[in-house]
């Protein structure tokens, strides 16, 4: 028992913290999921978040001024991308690609025009995120108390905001004519509102959530590395579906990715396996879960 | 009437897409004001570098051959309302695909070399966008996303087969061992890049457009592109024309890497094709999915990739601003408004 947890146990602290970024997407691009528009773009917003957190919590010295920031520019990319889409009506998923290709674009150029490197880039300045701390009997629960407690505070902002998120889709009036937005636009238009504003609602929400996912990325590396997400906003785009697109889905579907990466991690260590097949290990999973979702859903609608 | 009607549809299609080239245009010339201190000097080198001499306006030239493969595959694929994003793998593997068969056999006769290494590209792609189409037939899973997926694990793959078992130790860069001399494709315009490939890239445009047009199986193509049930219930066997499609503009991508390995690098480099794939859908787009338009949509992409890698070189500023200048294109392409207003301003 020990000896088995002594290895699992870290395994899946590791999960929990690297699933973050996914369930934030998730959680974002849910909201614009339900209001009918397939969201591409998480991964570039969150890209944008990530550099632009990192570079101003490095020019402030001060970590939430950054966040705050790369949170911001998030947004203005989601506003972007959702003013062309929606005012002159552009095809939601090439504006999506072309918010992914402006993002991974205008990083590398502003990387190269302040720091003059296209690679990667350190900052020493930057704070680390504090970790919440928890009454010690807490910690002290067996196994769950070593695996849920001692992260960071984002970790812990995401799961209030899976709880808030639930809460604003099916207990609000926003959630509600949100939903019936990706049912039916004209029900909202015969009650005399515009599906527009919920659908440019729900990419500013995925903005502010993929802001925040992009964040964490940098800010826990401290550093800025090209094309960071690495394929996070599409991974998270699946877990919204093997989620059945509710937020608590998206939690577990998140999870299960974050414990896939948390043992390619550990398995980088511990065999011998090329780098570059660990690296693909996340697409290859993520594409098999899609496909073992779609026959499973299959099975079941043919029975 | 009707033809009259189409006529100023046409017009304005031209007058949107016009607009949207001299938005993206403006923005480089924009960016290069805020980003270069000798912006004069860098916008010249931008929009006339690539016609300063042969060499620049041949690779021009040279670059648009694998847009033109990218985006008749992109082309082929929207026409047929299946969404292929996975274009970046499946060039990448096409190269080295090409360039495996051609490591295996040394000694081979030129044609035959070049044959079977366009053959292995083709075949290697078309499998792995293949792939993404039947599960879509199969079990209905959605082939935008994981072709996406596929194409995103296939080139950390083929980056391991470069870096790794095929890598030359003897270059300074990642790359794999060069193919034979004899491999290479004929060069037509020295002391550029350009070579016979461009002739393939126009016919196989006018190919595709023979067959999305002139053909029965591409019209049934074109007619499940245009309403799935509508033609289930015509008669049309529409799981078919969901896996053909993806199989079709995988092997163009891989046609167009591996043309690319034989007629401009004769070696796998690590990341070589990157782009190729994303701009082969902005070419389709800005070309209307028509396999002819796909000609003049893949020069003005080229025109750009060489714009800024001129700029790099006679200015300050770093080859990315094309990337965000292809962007907006992509931002504008599709967006319905911008062709309403060129459209109501006629009527007015």
């Amino acid at each position: 028992m020990s000896s088995n947890s002594s290895y699992s146990v870290p395994l899946v602290f590791n999960a929990v913290e690297i699933m973050t970024p996914f369930l934030l997407a998730g959680i974002g691009g849910l909201f614009t999921e339900l209001a009918g528009m397939l969201n591409i773009a998480l991964e570039g917003l969150m890209l944008a978040g990530a550099f632009f957190s990192i570079v101003f919590a490095a020019a402030t010295g001060n970590l939430f001024l950054g966040i705050a920031m790369g949170v911001l520019s998030s947004m203005l990319l989601a506003l972007l991308f959702g003013t062309i889409t929606l005012k002159l009506r552009a095809n939601v998923f090439i504006t999506g690609l072309a918010t992914n290709l402006f993002a991974s674009g205008f990083t590398v150029v502003l990387a190269y025009q302040l720091f003059h490197t296209k690679g990667v880039i350190q900052f020493q300045n930057i704070p680390k995120l504090p970790v919440l701390v928890v009454p010690d009997f807490l910690q002290r629960i067996p196994i769950l108390g070593d695996i849920l407690f001692g992260h960071n505070i984002i970790v812990y902002l995401t799961w209030a905001l899976v709880l808030l998120s639930a809460i604003v889709i099916y207990r609000t009036p926003f959630g509600l004519r949100l939903r019936g937005t990706g049912i039916n636009a004209d029900t909202i238009v015969s009650l005399g509102l515009s599906p527009q504003k919920y659908q440019l609602a729900g990419i500013l929400i995925s903005g502010f959530t993929c802001g925040l996912a992009g964040a964490m990325l940098t800010i826990r590396l401290a550093a800025f590395v090209p094309e960071i997400t690495s394929g996070r906003g599409w991974i998270a785009l699946v877990a919204i579906y093997l989620g059945n697109k509710t937020p608590f889905g998206i939690a577990v579907a998140s999870f299960v990715f974050g414990l896939t990466e948390s043992f390619s991690n550990y398995a980088q260590g511990a065999i011998k396996i090329p780098s570059d097949f660990i690296l693909a290990l996340p697409y290859v999973i993520t594409v098999a879960a899609m496909i073992l979702y779609a026959v499973w859903r299959h099975s079941r609608a043919t029975r | 009437m009707k033809g009259r009607q189409s006529a100023s549809g046409v017009l304005s299609t031209v007058m949107g897409l016009a607009l949207t080239i001299l938005f993206s245009f403006g923005l480089v010339i924009l960016l290069i004001f805020l980003l270069s201190k000798m912006p004069a000097k860098t916008i010249y080198a931008f929009f006339i570098g690539p016609f300063s001499n042969k060499y620049y306006l041949g690779n021009m030239l040279n670059v648009a051959v694998p847009l033109i493969f990218t985006g008749l595959g992109i082309a082929v694929a929207f026409k047929s309302s299946v969404f292929n994003l996975g274009g970046e793998g499946q060039v990448y593997a096409g190269g080295l695909a090409a360039t495996i068969a051609c490591l295996a056999i040394p000694h081979a006769p030129g044609l035959v070399g070049m044959a079977l290494a366009l053959v292995a590209a083709a075949t290697v792609s078309a499998a792995i966008a293949g792939f993404s189409g039947f599960f879509r037939m199969k079990w209905d899973a959605d082939e935008m996303i994981s072709s996406f997926l596929l194409s995103a694990a296939v080139a950390l793959v083929c980056n391991y087969f470069i870096t790794g078992p095929f890598d030359d130790p003897n270059n300074n860069i990642l790359s794999t061992y060069p193919i034979a001399k004899q491999f290479g494709l004929l060069k037509i315009f020295p002391p550029s890049k350009l070579n016979v490939s461009a002739f393939l890239a126009i016919a196989a445009a006018i190919l595709v457009y023979i067959f999305m047009n002139k053909t029965h199986a591409g019209y049934e193509m074109r007619m499940c592109g245009l309403n799935r049930e509508f033609s289930r219930y015509g008669g049309i066997k529409v799981s078919r024309y969901l896996v053909l499609p993806m199989i079709l503009s995988g092997a163009l991508h891989g046609l167009g890497g591996g043309l690319m390995v034989l007629g401009t690098y004769q070696a796998a480099i690590k990341g070589f094709s990157f782009g190729m794939g994303w701009n082969g859908i902005a070419v389709a787009l800005i070309a209307r999915n028509n396999p002819l338009g796909v000609l003049p949509a893949a020069l003005l992409f080229a025109y750009l990739d060489a714009g800024a890698k001129s700029a790099m070189l006679g200015g300050d500023v770093t080859f990315e601003i094309a990337s965000i200048a292809q962007s907006f294109i992509f931002y504008l392409v599709t967006a319905q408004a911008l062709y309403d207003i060129v459209r109501k301003r006629r009527r007015a």
